[in-house]
């Protein structure tokens, strides 16, 4: 298989990961109006918990101090990663999300990801510290028995089926009633109290289902890459995701899908080719975060709803009495 | 020879007490709303007017009193719990869902809608299907009445300060309410408009819906309220009919002396 | 008892940085009433400006913190000037606000990182002389640095209990319409507030950087959150709760690390924070029902 082969895989596995990361963060920021700074950190929680789940158990000794080691089969590991993602919201939720302003969740969210980042690396009987887990059994691997390269199209389908059925549930709960009472919460809520909705509620599920997606999404990409450290989940990967959301579309699943495309996709790999000069091996790196940063601010000022923006919703009345001798003196359908 | 029937009490308020960091903006309020009738609360500026409605729907917590909606206790619930109950309150300055349609607006309002809950919204999609056609006829049926049909699929941001008012009150009803509340309706609504609104009221009322409204403008309130009492420095000052307390003494220096 | 004591030393240390970047950060708040996310990032061009001051331009450390301050005091007026004040212009939703604010703070870190480089930085300074108080050790230059604290606290008490402008930037944080109506020139209490926040927030990069002896960009965007945990503890918005909110979150969190590893104390501060949220979210020191 050529190299060029190989780098367009990659690239399309990480697209999948990149659109069930964005479905999430945009439930619960372009649908719910939840200011989650720290998503990455739920993406860190459920790669761990997926990791530790499919890994042996841990010798003890050095890179093999981790918790669990169930070795357990694809595709269970996402299911805990998801799960630990989902208690982790729950956690945070209960903190930032009760009657409080949404800048205050911002801060409880960049806290603890500040607080959730410090520990996993300090605490190395965790995730082993710093250096994080590695060889992480890739799925269906020992089945199939395929070389590296072949492998990347098995992988790819895995990516394609949880970014479709990823895809198929989001769209379903955001043309919901459920999706139009977070929508509602987002435009204002002191309405949405007003009209009987619970809101804290209501938040945590749309927090807490996000979360799903970024465990989930974080528990793929430990599948795909084998391994996973504290320098994966910076707050840089978040924006990443969240300028991802802007540019395609907060509030629009499809428009997340091109979102994904452009931002990760072709910018990441676009600057992959930046300078590294020796005095500062970092360059290309920083470079990247200011261009993120601005485009974070070019997309709020001039585009805040995306290229796509969300999509009106229009009922289909057919079949329904309109018009005509309508708003008369009849009673009050009570 | 007719027996009056004396409509019962379906919001009852005793005794409320409420002060800010020390001032009091309510002091000792107690009165009660008869089902099926008009209830207006009036009173100067700083009053307690809103106050009062913020501590029956639930948006303040009151320090003392009682509130009971239908015999139910619902003093300090949570705002979400008395809407549910069946006390649902429009705001002073009409707060439309901005980017919902007039009729996603109205399709919000109805309570325990199956497909709120996600887990349904994904597996029982017939079901969802089915409440929502329900639901659907009853907001076409609503904005039918009041005239915004046509505007069904606008953004509700788009609507004119009037229209948001109609789209407030109409939404209030989709819910299917006990008793409305209403937050100066009139407030920065045309004239042509404010006839259309007080119309509205009055039938629905004959209709047997139950209001309490807050209002300003005192020739409106003699027009529509079927009883009225008077709020002053955080304080039940009088009630009675409109045309009563035009007479009363101290109704008048309160607006025009305080 | 005499270690409890000398956490009670570095506490006062920590509390004094704390103290004028969380004042600093609550005086914006007052006037804008959106939470500033790039707020750490002004602590770090601070201290890397003093840095250049200190040890490019050899100059005095203690005067290359005031040129540093003013410096950025400047720069987060033109912030708010060039990058705020348009939004607000345009009536932009407080999400989005808040999102540009976190996109700021992504470039300027990023932009001091690709200027300054990754690597630690450290000034050549004097710690001066130990001085020792009951079991309380200072150096020299942490004296100065809680000297520094008291004065500014002090001189921001006078500003806004006894200058017209104070006391308009204290109507306008405690009421913005009725501060609007009755006449306060809001765009100048505005520009006022950066000013401020940004020369405290100046200062206080530069005593955290000597406090902490090397930093890296990352100094600011790593403080923040601590800064926020005693601005809430405090009450936002509340000059004088943000004052008593360092304080109480820098001795607390310096005494803990007497007793338990050091590298938790964020954890305490956070745990602070928590706790603070989910039964006095309004802060510890204000009587305010809602937030």
């Amino acid at each position: 298989m050529s190299s060029l082969v190989f780098y367009l895989l990659t690239v399309a596995i990480f697209f999948c990961i990149y659109c069930i990361y964005g479905w999430g963060l945009n439930l619960q920021f372009g649908l719910t109006g939840i200011l989650d700074f720290t998503y990455i950190t739920f993406v860190a929680i459920g790669a761990y918990f997926a990791g530790v789940a499919a890994l042996q158990p841990g010798n003890g000794g050095i890179g093999g101090q981790y918790i669990l080691g169930w070795h357990l089969p694809f595709p269970i590991p996402p299911i805990i990663g998801g799960i630990a993602a989902a208690v982790l919201a729950i956690l945070v939720g209960y903190v930032g999300l009760k009657r409080l302003r949404s800048d205050y969740l911002a801060i409880v969210t960049v806290s603890v990801g500040q607080i959730v980042w410090t520990l996993i690396g300090n605490i190395t009987p965790l995730f082993n510290g710093w250096d994080g887990l590695a060889g992480v059994p890739q799925p269906f691997n020992s089945v199939f028995q395929l070389d590296f390269n072949h492998y990347q199209w098995v992988f790819l389908v895995i990516c394609v089926l949880f970014a479709a059925l990823g895809f198929l549930i989001i769209e379903r709960l955001t043309h919901s009633p459920f999706g139009r009472v977070l929508r509602a919460i987002r435009e204002d809520e002191d309405v949405a109290a007003a009209l009987g909705k619970n809101v804290f509620r209501y938040k945590m599920m749309a927090f807490v289902i996000g979360s799903i997606y970024a465990g989930v999404g974080g528990a793929l990409t430990i599948a795909y890459i084998g391994a996973f450290n504290p320098s994966g989940f910076t707050t840089m990967e978040t924006f990443i995701i969240w300028a991802a959301m802007l540019v395609g579309g907060s509030g629009n699943n499809r428009g997340m899908i091109l979102g994904a495309f452009l931002v990760p996709v072709l910018f990441n790999e676009g600057t992959r080719f930046l300078p590294s000069p020796p005095g500062n091996p970092l360059l290309a790196e920083s470079i990247r975060g200011m261009a993120i940063g601005l485009l974070l601010i070019f997309a709020a000022r001039y585009r805040p709803q995306g290229i796509l923006p969300e999509r009106k919703t229009v009922f289909r009345l057919d079949g329904l009495p309109q018009g005509g001798e309508a708003g008369g003196d009849r009673l009050v359908p009570q | 020879m007719a027996i009056v029937s004396f409509p019962s009490s379906i919001l009852k308020v005793t005794n409320l007490a409420k002060s800010f960091g020390g001032v009091k903006a309510i002091n000792d309020v107690s009165f009660i709303v008869r089902e099926g009738t008009v209830t207006g609360l009036i009173g100067p500026n700083g009053a307690g007017k809103s106050s009062v409605v913020n501590a029956i729907s639930g948006f303040t917590r009151v320090d003392r009193g009682v509130v009971e909606l239908a015999g139910h206790d619902i003093t300090n619930q949570a705002p979400h719990r008395i809407a549910a109950r069946g006390l649902i309150r429009s705001f002073q300055i009409a707060r439309e869902l901005q980017k919902l349609t007039v009729l996603e607006n109205m399709m919000v309002a109805p309570f325990q809608q199956l497909g709120e809950s996600p887990w349904r919204a994904l597996i029982s999609r017939r079901a969802v299907m089915r409440e929502e056609r329900e639901h659907l006829a009853a907001a076409v049926d609503w904005l039918q009445m009041f005239n915004l049909f046509p505007l069904r699929d606008e953004y509700a941001g788009n609507l004119s300060g009037g229209q948001k008012k109609l789209l407030e009150l109409a939404r209030a009803l989709m819910a299917k309410p006990k008793v409305v509340l209403l937050d100066e309706p009139m407030a920065g609504v045309n004239p042509t408009l404010a006839k259309t609104l007080q119309g509205y009221i009055s039938r629905l009322r004959d209709q047997g819906v139950t209001f309490l409204l807050i209002e300003h403008n005192l020739s409106v309130v003699e027009a529509i309220c079927d009883h009225v009492v008077v709020l002053a420095e955080g304080a039940v000052l009088a009630e009675g009919q409109m045309n009563e307390l035009r007479e009363t003494e101290e109704v008048i220096s309160a607006y025009l002396g305080g | 008892m005499s270690l409890l004591l000398m956490g009670v030393g570095f506490g006062l240390i920590t509390a004094s940085v704390l103290a004028l970047a969380s004042v600093g950060l609550t005086l914006q708040f007052g006037v804008t009433n959106f939470v500033n996310f790039a707020y750490g990032e002004f602590l770090t061009i601070g201290a890397y400006l003093a840095y250049f001051f200190s040890t490019v331009a050899n100059l005095n450390i203690w005067l290359s913190m005031l040129l540093a301050a003013l410096l950025t005091a400047g720069f987060s007026w033109l912030v708010n000037r060039v990058v705020i004040q348009p939004f607000l212009k345009r009536r932009a939703p407080l999400l989005i606000l808040l999102v540009v604010t976190i996109g700021l703070s992504l470039f300027l870190e990023n932009g001091v990182q690709a200027i300054a480089g990754p690597s630690f930085q450290q000034y050549v300074t004097v710690p001066g002389a130990i001085v020792n108080i009951g079991p309380m050790i200072f150096t020299g230059q942490q004296l100065v640095i809680i000297a520094i604290a008291i004065v500014l606290m002090t001189g921001v008490h006078l500003l806004l209990k006894y200058t017209r402008i104070g006391k308009a930037m204290r109507s306008m944080s405690d009421d913005p319409d009725l501060a609007r109506i009755s006449g306060v020139p809001i765009q100048r209490v505005t520009d006022l507030a950066w000013v401020i926040s940004g020369f405290l927030a100046g200062l206080a990069g530069v005593v955290l950087a000597i406090n902490v002896t090397s930093f890296t960009p990352a100094l600011g965007s790593q403080f923040l959150f601590i800064i926020f945990a005693a601005v809430i503890v405090g009450g936002i918005g509340r000059p004088y709760g943000a004052m008593l909110g360092a304080l109480l979150i820098g001795l607390v969190t310096e005494v803990s690390a007497m007793y338990i590893d050091s590298a938790y104390k964020t954890v305490v501060a956070f745990a602070i924070l928590v706790i603070v949220l989910l039964f006095r979210p309004q802060g510890i020191f204000t009587s305010r029902g809602r937030v």
